[in-house]
C-alpha cells in the first residue's frame, strides 16, 4: 500500500488544481446569469 | 455589457482617495437631500457591506452617532440600508464613511453607479468561498471514511497519520479563507465588546480547528489522537450555504425593492449640438436634454418623446401591468422600461424632480422602519447571545471530567446550534417580502408597521369624491325635443364641447366617443367640427356646426336659462343643448361611479369589515353613491373636521379603522386613522401621509392589500414560534452531547433558511384584477 504515500498528496494536489478552475469561472462570470444563455437563443436579435 | 469607463463615464476619478470626492456638495446631493425638519442639514442614503445581523446594525448605528455632526441614523439589518442627517458644518461624508470603514464595514452612497459592481464582487466573494468550502469538504469527507469503517488495526499509524495531515492541509483554506467573513466580525466584536451572531460561531470553528490540529500533530495531548476535520468542514460549508441561500433570497425578497431603487441606468446617449451622439454619466443629464433611449433600457429622465414610437413597461411605477403604446408627443416617466422601439427623448424633469425619485424616496425609508415586533426582538438578541456564550462554557466545564476532548466538541455545538438569525430575521424578512409584493402591484408602502396594524383592522371609511368615484362625470341620461334622435343630440354637442376643457364638457365628449366606437361612426363624429366657438363665462358655449347638405347650426351648449330648456326634475347635474328654433335636449350627467367599486365593497364586507362612507359631499349625492356601491351607512356634508371627530368616535369604541382617500384633501383624516391608503394617481407622493398609496388609481388593491397584510401577520408569528421552538429543542440537545458539529451546523443553516423560506412565501405577487372592466386600456 505504499502507493497512498503518492496518491494521498496527489488527492490533495487535484483539489487545489479543481479550486483553481473554480475560481476561474467564478470571476469570469460564468454563474451569474444562467437563464440568460438559455434564453438567448429565443430572442430576435 | 461595456464597462462604464469605456464609455466616458465621467464619476469619481480612481487615483484620489474617492471618500474625499464625496466631499463635494455637488457629489454628495447624488445621494443627499435636504432635511426638512433641521435646516442646514443633509439626509443622506448609503449601502452597507458587510452587515450580516440586526447586531451589526445596532453598531453601525453607534459608530455613526459618535461622529460630530452627525444628529441621526437610522439603519435596516434586512435591506442593508441606511440614512444619515449631517450637519455640513460640522462634518463631511468622508468623515462619517471613514468612522464605519474603522468599524470594519464599508458604506457606499445608495445612488452610486459603483454600488451594483460592488454588490456583484460580494456574490462572486460568497460563491467562491462556498466553493473552496464543498471542495475541501468533500475531500476531507473522503480522508475520514477509512477512519469510521476500519476496525482497529486495520490501517497502519503511518497511513492513519498521513490521512490526517492530508485532511488538516485541506482545513487550512476552509479556515482561513472560507471562515473570514465569520472570523473577521467576531474580532471586530470582541475589538468592540460587542456582541454579535457571529462570535458564538467564530469561536466554534476556532476551538475545533485547534482541537483537531494539536490531535493531528500532537496525539499524546490533552485532547488525544481524535481530529474533527470532516465536522469542520461540512458545518463551515452549511453556514456559508446558508448565508448564500439567504443573500440570494434576501435579494430576491427585497428584489422588488432594489428593482425599484435601481432602475435608473448609469449612462445615457445624449445628442449633441452637432447631431453626434455621446455617453455620459446620468447625474450630467439636464433639462432640455436630447437622448437615444434602445429597446430594453429604462429611461433616464420623465420626458416627451420626439421620434419613434414604442411600448413601455410603467409596471413598478404605476401598477398598470399592460404594456403601453406611447408614440411622439406622449409623455415617459424615469425608470419605466422601453420595450420595442429606439426614442429620442427629450427629458423635462431629471434627479429629485422625477415622479420615480419620488417612489424611491418613499420606499426607502419605508424599508427602513423598523416593525414594532422586530424591535422587540432586536432587544431580545444581545442577552439571548451572553446566555448561550455561557451555557456553552457551562457544558464544557460540566463534561471536562469524563472527556475533555467531548467536553470541547459539546461546547462547540452549542455555540453553534444557536439561531438569533432565525429571530431577527422572522419579521423584517416576511414585511419587506411584502412590501416588495404590493411594490410590484402598484402599492406603496410608507411604513412597515403599517401592515401589522392593516391586518388588524375591522372598519374601512371611504371618501367618495375621486376615491369611490373618479373625478370625471358621466352621461346617465338624454332628455330631447320629439324627433331628435339622443345619439344625434349628444354628437352635436360632442361637437361643441370639445373646445372646451369643463369637466362637463369632457364628460360629454368622451360619451360621445364612447357611443360612436360602439357604433363604429368614430370618423363621422370626427368630421363633426364646429367654428366660430366663443364661451360665455357661467352660462355655456356658442358655436357654430357645418352639416353637410345644410346651411349649418347655431348651437349653444350649457345651463337650462342659456338654452331656454323646460325643467326637469332630479338631483343630477343637467346640461342643455339649443339651436336658433330653440332647446334640443337636455343631459344628465352624474358622477362616475368606480367600475370595480361595488365589486371592491362587496369582498371587504366578505371579510368581515364594516364598511362606511364619510364625504363633503351633499347628502343627495352621497347617498346615490352609497346605494350604488353598497355602502350601507353613508354620511354627507361632512367638513374635515367632521370626518376627524366621526373616526375618532369610532376609534374610542374600539373600532381599528383603516380610512380611504384621494391623499389631496383629507389629510387629517388620514393621519388619524390606523391605517391609511391614498389613491396616488394625482397626489405629488411627498406631500401624501397616507401609509399605502394605491398607484394604479383603482381601488383592487385595497382587498389584496389587506389579505396580504392578514397573511403577513400569520407568517411572522409562524417564523418567531418555529424560531424559539428551535432553540428549546436545540440548545438542551446539544447540552446533552446528543448533537454532533455538524448536525448543529446544518440545524443553525436550516433554521434561518427556512424563516426566509417562509417569509418568500409573500413575495409572490398579488392576484391582478380584473382587466376587462378597466376602460382606457389599451387594446
Amino acid at each position: 500500500m505504499d502507493i497512498l504515500y503518492l496518491l494521498i498528496p496527489l488527492s490533495v494536489a487535484l483539489v487545489f488544481f479543481i479550486l483553481a478552475g473554480l475560481w476561474w469561472a467564478i470571476h469570469r462570470g460564468q454563474f451569474e446569469d444562467i437563464e440568460a444563455e438559455g434564453e438567448r437563443i429565443l430572442r430576435n436579435d | 455589457m461595456p464597462n462604464a469607463s469605456a464609455l466616458g463615464w465621467t464619476g469619481p476619478a480612481q487615483d484620489a482617495d474617492p471618500l474625499n470626492l464625496l466631499d463635494e456638495p455637488e457629489e454628495w446631493a447624488a445621494f443627499s437631500m435636504r432635511e426638512k425638519d433641521a435646516p442646514g442639514c443633509w439626509r443622506s442614503s448609503v449601502v452597507f457591506e458587510g452587515m450580516h445581523c440586526a447586531a451589526c446594525a445596532i453598531t453601525l448605528e453607534d459608530a455613526l452617532r459618535s461622529v460630530p455632526g452627525v444628529s441621526s441614523v437610522q439603519i435596516s439589518g434586512a435591506s442593508h440600508r441606511g440614512q444619515i442627517v449631517w450637519s455640513p458644518e460640522q462634518t463631511r461624508p468622508s468623515q462619517w464613511m471613514r468612522s464605519v470603514e474603522r468599524h470594519g464595514y464599508k458604506a457606499l452612497p445608495a445612488n452610486d453607479a459603483h454600488a451594483h459592481q460592488r454588490r456583484r464582487d460580494e456574490a462572486r466573494r460568497m460563491v467562491w468561498r462556498l466553493s473552496v468550502a464543498a471542495m475541501c469538504m468533500m475531500q476531507v469527507m473522503m480522508y475520514a471514511t477509512p477512519a469510521y469503517l476500519s476496525g482497529p488495526g486495520d490501517i497502519s499509524a503511518e497511513a492513519m497519520h498521513l490521512l490526517r495531515w492530508a485532511s488538516w492541509v485541506l482545513s487550512l483554506p476552509v479556515m482561513f479563507f472560507s471562515c473570514t467573513p465569520f472570523l473577521g466580525n467576531a474580532w471586530r466584536d470582541l475589538r468592540e465588546r460587542q456582541i454579535s451572531m457571529d462570535l458564538p460561531v467564530a469561536l466554534g470553528m476556532v476551538v475545533t480547528f485547534v482541537v483537531s490540529t494539536l490531535g493531528t500533530f500532537e496525539p499524546e495531548g490533552p485532547f488525544g489522537a481524535e481530529v474533527y476535520f470532516d465536522s469542520l468542514t461540512m458545518f463551515v460549508f452549511f453556514l456559508l450555504t446558508g448565508r448564500w441561500l439567504e443573500l440570494r433570497l434576501r435579494d430576491r425578497t427585497a428584489g422588488a425593492l432594489e428593482a425599484v431603487l435601481n432602475r435608473l441606468p448609469d449612462s445615457v446617449r445624449k445628442r449633441q449640438p452637432d447631431g453626434s451622439w455621446e455617453r455620459l454619466s446620468i447625474r450630467r443629464l439636464a433639462v432640455g436634454d436630447v437622448i437615444e433611449v434602445l429597446p430594453g433600457e429604462a429611461f433616464a429622465g420623465d420626458g416627451t418623446i420626439v421620434s419613434g414610437q414604442t411600448q413601455v413597461d410603467e409596471a413598478l411605477l404605476t401598477g398598470e401591468s399592460l404594456p403601453l403604446k406611447r408614440q411622439v408627443g406622449d409623455r415617459v416617466i424615469a425608470g419605466s422600461h422601453n420595450l420595442s422601439g429606439t426614442l429620442q427623448v427629450r427629458i423635462e424633469q431629471v434627479g429629485a424632480a422625477t415622479r420615480y425619485a419620488q417612489i424611491v424616496a418613499l420606499m426607502e425609508s419605508a424599508s427602513l422602519s423598523k416593525p414594532a415586533m422586530a424591535l422587540l426582538v432586536d432587544r431580545w438578541a444581545k442577552p439571548f447571545l451572553m446566555a448561550v456564550l455561557l451555557a456553552s462554557l457551562a457544558s464544557a466545564i460540566y463534561w471536562w471530567p469524563t472527556d475533555p476532548a467531548h467536553a470541547v466538541m459539546v461546547a462547540v455545538a452549542v455555540l453553534i446550534v444557536t439561531c438569533p438569525c432565525a429571530l431577527s430575521l422572522a419579521t423584517p424578512a416576511a414585511m419587506l417580502a411584502t412590501a416588495g409584493a404590493l411594490a410590484r402591484s402598484g402599492v406603496l408602502v410608507r411604513r412597515l408597521s403599517a401592515l401589522q396594524n392593516l391586518a388588524s383592522i375591522d372598519m374601512v371609511i371611504f371618501d367618495k369624491t375621486g376615491t369611490l368615484t373618479r373625478d370625471a362625470l358621466d352621461v346617465v341620461r338624454i332628455h330631447t325635443r320629439q324627433g331628435l334622435d339622443p345619439e344625434q343630440a349628444l354628437a352635436w354637442a360632442s361637437a361643441l364641447a370639445r373646445h372646451s376643457l369643463h369637466p362637463v364638457s369632457r364628460a360629454l365628449w368622451s360619451e360621445a366617443r364612447r357611443r360612436a366606437e360602439r357604433s363604429s361612426s368614430l370618423p363621422e363624429l370626427e368630421r363633426l367640427t364646429a367654428g366660430e366657438i366663443s364661451e360665455q363665462a357661467g352660462q355655456g358655449v356658442l358655436g357654430r356646426l357645418e352639416v353637410t347638405g345644410s346651411t349649418g347650426l347655431n348651437l349653444r351648449l350649457g345651463s337650462a336659462r342659456f338654452c331656454d330648456a323646460p325643467g326637469f326634475s332630479g338631483h343630477h347635474l343637467q346640461v342643455s343643448l339649443a339651436d336658433d328654433a330653440g332647446w334640443l335636449a337636455t343631459f344628465e350627467l352624474a358622477e362616475d361611479v368606480r367600475p370595480e367599486a361595488a365589486r371592491v365593497v362587496a369582498r371587504l364586507k366578505a371579510l368581515g369589515l364594516t364598511l362606511k362612507m364619510l364625504s363633503g359631499d351633499g347628502p343627495h349625492a352621497v347617498a346615490q353613491v352609497a346605494r350604488q356601491v353598497g355602502i350601507d351607512d353613508a354620511q354627507g356634508a361632512c367638513s374635515p373636521q367632521d370626518k376627524l371627530k366621526k373616526l375618532q368616535a369610532w376609534q374610542a369604541l374600539g373600532h381599528k379603522v383603516a380610512m380611504v382617500g384621494d391623499g389631496l384633501n383629507d389629510g387629517p383624516v388620514l393621519a388619524g386613522a390606523d391605517v391609511s391608503f391614498a389613491l396616488g394617481q394625482s397626489v405629488p407622493l411627498a406631500q401624501s401621509k397616507a401609509d399605502f398609496v394605491l398607484m394604479a388609481g383603482h381601488l383592487d388593491a385595497l382587498v389584496s392589500t389587506v389579505l396580504r397584510s392578514r397573511q403577513t401577520l400569520r407568517i411572522v408569528k409562524q417564523n418567531l414560534v418555529w424560531a424559539a421552538v428551535y432553540n428549546a429543542a436545540c440548545v438542551p440537545l446539544a447540552l446533552m452531547g446528543y448533537l454532533p458539529a455538524w448536525a448543529a451546523g446544518l440545524g443553525m443553516a436550516l433554521s434561518s433558511l427556512l424563516v426566509v423560506l417562509n417569509a418568500l412565501r409573500l413575495a409572490s405577487p398579488l392576484p391582478t384584477p380584473d382587466h376587462d372592466l378597466q376602460p382606457g386600456h389599451p387594446a
